[in-house]
């Protein structure tokens, strides 16, 4: 029989009406797959196969302004986990074992480590399942060459060669220089619309010159795209585009004068730290702590920074490769000393007697003081020590008085600056408020001259100050009335900020740019950190910064000739029999060369309450034009005049005689001080050791000599 | 259909009925067709990535299993398909024993479970010769009965099939398995089953896939690649990657495809199993759907090829056996064609002509030959 029946046939119809369905539903399949939905699996597709890998560049460089360098690049050796690797290869409770291993054996190197640090690099998931994790960094050649011998035993675990940081002059200027750091999820979204395309834990700049000129320093990554297969084996390179390194900075600093201010300022605070304690009014003892301060030195003509010291500092390098956050955290200890802070910007100070200038400008501005004003400039004022609102003289508190009530006799405003009166500016004050001038007129004068605003300087995070005025208080009291119970301005609040006390507020950078203006003739500039941008290919500049003037205040020859004599006799007028100059002593201590490099300059001790005298200084040289204004800050150290003032006396000695030292790198630095103890060790003195390391080339004997001389000290010293 | 015999001419040469006049060339020209495409596919996709070293191993072997595969298709369509009624019990008891042999001394093979027997450097699948023995022993005891089995003949049918079915799923390999049921419904549809006894198979073999799924009798990987199936989205495991970049692949070959050697994921080696069971990833991709098309419509004419035939033949015996090849070939195809396009379950079941493999490739050209020797002799009676 065949099918050819009935029934045959209907058999192979229905066989074949499922053949045939099975196929349509095939090529419908195909047909949704390939044409109706082929770019998702175009996408798709490509999404599988193609890879984009970032290639860091370089970071550019930061230089002194006679180019040398303060922050290089070097190769440091990182071990990085690939997740991926770890997660197919290792088991869940094999990991542990592993991650201790890991542990050891670069702790073992010398590089400490944490298995908590490898877990948490393995736990992050800050990063794609493809990428390397580092680890740690700086590990030395013998781990590299270890692990990559032993990858067996360390699955997914590598090495890779990176640039970090390297900081020539160790932790020199490191305020200023500030640090990288790796890119936090914040800063991830913030770089979003920045052309240099962030990853995730790139080297960012996160304070001073590192995070300000950020666009400038960062090089821009090259990107290869890749093809590559299931295992990640790279078939084919589809796109490269090179990385371009970053530029390099070049900064107004002056590399040696920033190191011979650190220095300065920090045997200042030492020395100050030796004094014995002060007694106050009630009898306490007030030791001088002396923990902090800052030295600004600036170029008045153009507002450049030529140096920046900010004591107590840190070592930028603790750093590279990553802090620990117990260092950090202890680096920024509310409680501490805040090495981080840089004091030059961001440490608010009351200037004292620093700020009388700026009265003295209100009050002739004003038509207080002046050939047309109430009062004449000359006519001399009767300093007691002691000074009473003459609208209130019983109440106590209207008695203001001269630090421990010292009488200057009569004053005129020269005097009253070259000595320091305290009470010749009360009676201005008071008369402002006497005579119906504007009730702010110091306050605007101030800010005029910067005061209670950043001064613009190419650094972060800058501090504002404060200038109190009479709206300020009235709002700082609504918003707060507990901790501002006073709303109303009266006139002895005039009278405490006229000399820079009270709730007046100053960065030294600000006292800087302020007394900049008084040395150049009344031009404020927002004051220049950098220089130059230098091309990372020709070394040429790609951008110079020009000085960047505000605004130019009114300082007719009317006004600045009494200010500038008095703050001339700061330093002139000998302080002897006769008060004279309050810096007087501090340059005639050192033999300022005054003939050839005249100075100016005005002391200031600003009083907070259960603490030391803070000291300050303010100077600017060398006459008529001057090249540099100096400004020191020194927290609960003694009397401006006695503390502060020398240091800026000892700068401008150097700068005037041409006698500051070259700075010496940090290499330099550890080979002097081995030199030293070691030959100290020898009981030799350092000239003598260092003929011993290195002997004349004058015959093999000597040679030999010599040798033997240097172990027989050495041994010596070894019994000792 | 008139079967004129009175007239045959002694002379072969002036026998307008003799089987030599009437090849199939165009299920031939299919076979011969989809084989070349697969050669092609499989150097594509095992060539590997280095233009300078090439590797052309399997593309060769593959040739070499073509020709021979060409060879038996036809001497299975040369001698005269009753001869091969006598024969059947003896083959089948041979694929019975290497199927329990295979169970003892085989080797694990790459998705099919211990399937395999190594000899010399090749390697040797006797569930896949013994789809086509099957189909001729099934259409033979079934043919016996004229179309008119009763419930005795039904089971003693199903038993036949039942012994091969237990011994591959013990490898374990359910596609293979499949096949067999395949092949049993597509025979006993066409060939005498009763309608209610049809219903009845399907509900019985719907309870025993149950029965199967409940005791466990599937491995990990396999209720995985069900599961996985039925919700790829929940799925991490590697059935469901499979899965996902085999459609990957194949969609992303768009209409014109990107070109022979010119495959992402085929370079890439993200679809596993590609050069064997996935080869339709790649025909996807490098040659889209123009490509896939093609083939589909290449197997098409194979499939309607022996259906034509089977509705053609001489016999009932002849008719089945091309019922058999034709649902041993439409499901085959459906299956390991339909995994890569996320329309059925991952098995591990090779596409007739072009998946790597001597076994299949030897297999699938047997099982044309029977068709061919069908439609060669439809016109003599006996």
């Amino acid at each position: 029989m065949t099918l050819d029946t009935r029934s045959g046939r209907l058999r192979m119809s229905v066989l074949g009406a499922v053949a045939f369905a099975l196929f349509a539903s095939l090529f419908a399949r195909v047909w949704f797959l390939q044409v109706i939905n082929e770019q998702d699996f175009v996408t798709q597709a490509e999404g599988n196969r193609e890879r984009t890998l970032v290639e860091l560049a370089p970071r550019g460089r930061i230089l002194d302004i006679n180019d040398k360098v303060l922050v290089d690049n070097r190769a440091s050796i990182q071990v990085t986990i690939d997740k991926e690797t770890i997660i197919t290869e290792v088991n869940k409770d094999e990991r542990p074992a592993l991650f201790l291993d890991l542990a050891k054996e670069i702790s073992s190197t010398g590089r400490l480590t944490k298995v908590s640090e490898i877990e948490d690099a393995f736990a992050s998931d800050q990063y794609g399942p493809f990428a390397e994790v580092p680890v740690v960094g700086d590990v030395t050649e013998e781990l590299q060459l270890y692990l990559a011998e032993n990858s067996q035993r360390f699955p997914g675990v590598h090495t890779r060669v990176v640039t970090v940081r390297e900081y020539p002059y160790g932790s020199a200027a490191a305020h200023l220089l500030g640090y990288v750091g790796a890119l936090n999820e914040d800063e991830f979204e913030a770089t979003a619309n920045k052309p240099k395309n962030y990853q995730i834990n790139d080297e960012i700049g996160k304070s001073g010159v590192e995070l300000f000129y950020e666009d400038h320093l960062r090089g821009t990554p090259g990107t290869s795209v890749i093809e590559v297969d299931k295992f990640a084996n790279v078939l084919d390179v589809l796109e490269y585009t090179p990385p371009v390194a970053g530029s390099d900075i070049r900064l107004t600093i002056d590399i040696d004068l920033q190191i011979m201010a650190e220095q300065e300022l920090e045997a200042a605070l030492l020395a100050a730290r030796l004094e014995p304690p002060e007694t106050d009014d009630d009898g306490n003892l007030i030791p001088f702590n002396a923990p902090g301060g800052a030295v600004v030195l600036l170029d008045p003509q153009v507002g450049a920074v030529r140096a920046m010291a900010s004591y107590p500092t840190y070592d930028p390098s603790t750093f590279v490769g990553g802090i620990s956050s117990e260092a950090f955290l202890e680096l920024s200890d509310e409680d501490g000393d805040l090495p981080l802070l840089n004091r030059a910007i961001q440490g608010e100070y009351a200037p004292g007697s620093t700020f009388k200038p700026f009265t003295a400008y209100a009050a002739l501005d004003t038509g207080l003081l002046g050939p047309r004003g109430v009062l004449d400039v000359r006519a001399p004022y009767n300093d007691t020590g002691v000074y009473f609102i003459p609208t209130c003289p019983d109440d106590p508190s209207c008695r203001f008085q001269n630090a421990g009530q010292k009488p200057y006799g009569a004053v005129d405003l020269r005097r009253a600056l070259t000595v320091s009166s305290d009470t010749y500016f009360y009676n201005l004050a008071a008369n402002f408020d006497r005579l119906q001038f504007d009730r702010d007129s110091v306050q605007q004068a101030a800010k005029l001259f910067g005061f209670g605003a950043p001064t613009g300087l190419t650094l972060p995070n800058e501090n504002a100050g404060y200038i109190p005025t009479p709206q300020g208080r009235q709002a700082r009291h609504e918003a707060n009335p507990e901790a501002f119970p006073f709303p109303d301005w009266r006139t002895g609040d005039t009278i405490v900020t006229s000399i820079g006390q009270g709730d007046v507020l100053a960065t030294p950078m600000q006292m800087a740019t302020a007394y900049a203006a008084l040395a150049n003739g009344g031009d404020i500039y927002a004051p220049n950190l950098a220089s130059a941008v230098l091309s990372p290919l020709t070394g040429e500049p790609s951008l110079e910064f020009k000085a960047r003037r505000q605004r130019s205040i009114y300082y007719p020859p009317e006004f600045s000739d009494p200010i500038s004599d008095g703050l001339l006799g700061v330093t002139q007028d000998e302080n002897g029999a006769v008060d004279g100059g309050t810096a007087w002593k501090a340059f005639n201590d050192i033999n300022f060369p005054h003939a050839s490099w005249l100075s100016a300059g005005k002391t200031g001790t600003s009083e907070k309450d259960g603490k030391a005298d803070f000291a300050l200084y303010v100077g600017y040289g060398p006459l008529p034009e001057a090249e540099y204004v100096g400004v020191a800050v020194l927290e609960e150290a003694g009397f401006g005049g006695n503390v502060a003032a020398p240091v800026i006396a000892k700068l401008f000695k150097a700068i005037a005689t041409d006698s500051v030292e070259p700075a010496l790198t940090q290499a330099e630095r550890d080979e002097q001080d081995r030199i030293a103890f070691e030959a100290a060790q020898a009981g030799l003195s350092v000239e003598e050791f260092v003929a011993l390391e290195n002997p004349a080339p004058s015959g093999d004997r000597a040679d030999a000599d010599g040798e033997d001389a240097a172990t027989d000290a050495s041994s010596e010293a070894g019994e000792g | 259909m008139a079967t004129p015999t009175a007239q045959r001419n002694l002379n072969p040469r002036n026998d307008p009925l003799a089987a030599w006049l009437h090849i199939d060339f165009l299920l031939v020209l299919a076979t011969l067709a989809l084989s070349a495409i697969g050669v092609a596919m499989i150097y594509s996709t095992t060539r590997g990535i280095d233009p300078a070293a090439y590797d052309t191993t399997f593309m060769q072997r593959q040739l070499i299993f073509v020709m021979l595969g060409a060879a038996l298709m036809a001497a299975m369509a040369v001698v005269p398909y009753d001869r091969l009624q006598s024969w059947a019990p003896l083959f089948y008891i041979a694929g019975l024993l290497s199927l329990v042999g295979v169970l003892v001394l085989g080797v694990e093979g790459g998705l099919g479970g211990q399937s395999w027997f190594a000899i010399g450097g090749y390697q040797l699948q006797p569930s896949e010769f013994l789809k086509v023995v099957y189909v001729v022993v099934l259409s033979s005891m079934v043919a016996r009965h004229d179309g008119q089995m009763n419930w005795q003949q039904l089971v003693l049918a199903l038993i036949t099939g039942a012994i091969p079915m237990v011994l591959i799923l013990v490898q374990p390999d359910v596609g293979t398995m499949l096949v067999f049921v395949a092949i049993t419904m597509g025979v006993l549809l066409v060939g005498g089953a009763r309608f209610s006894h049809i219903v009845l198979l399907t509900l019985l073999g719907i309870l025993a896939a149950m029965f199967l799924w409940n005791v466990g009798a599937l491995s990990d990987y396999q209720q995985d690649r069900l599961t996985s199936f039925f919700d790829p989205d929940s799925s991490q495991s590697e059935a469901a990657y499979q899965q996902t970049q085999a459609q990957i692949a194949i969609g992303s070959g768009g209409v014109s495809g990107q070109g022979f050697g010119q495959g992402g994921q085929t370079r890439g080696e993200f679809v596993p199993a590609q050069h064997t069971d996935f080869i339709f990833t790649v025909v996807g991709e490098e040659l889209g759907f123009v490509g896939s098309a093609t083939v589909l419509g290449l197997f098409a004419l194979l499939i309607w090829r022996a259906w034509r035939t089977a509705k053609k033949a001489a016999d009932l015996f002849g008719a089945l056996l091309c019922v058999g090849v034709m649902t041993m070939m439409v499901f085959q195809m459906f299956q390991a064609v339909g995994m890569t396009l996320g329309i059925m379950p991952i098995t591990g079941i090779p596409v007739p002509f072009m998946s790597y493999g001597g076994s299949s490739a030897l297999t699938s050209f047997a099982a044309v030959g029977l068709v061919l020797n069908v439609h060669m002799r439809r016109y003599q009676v006996r």
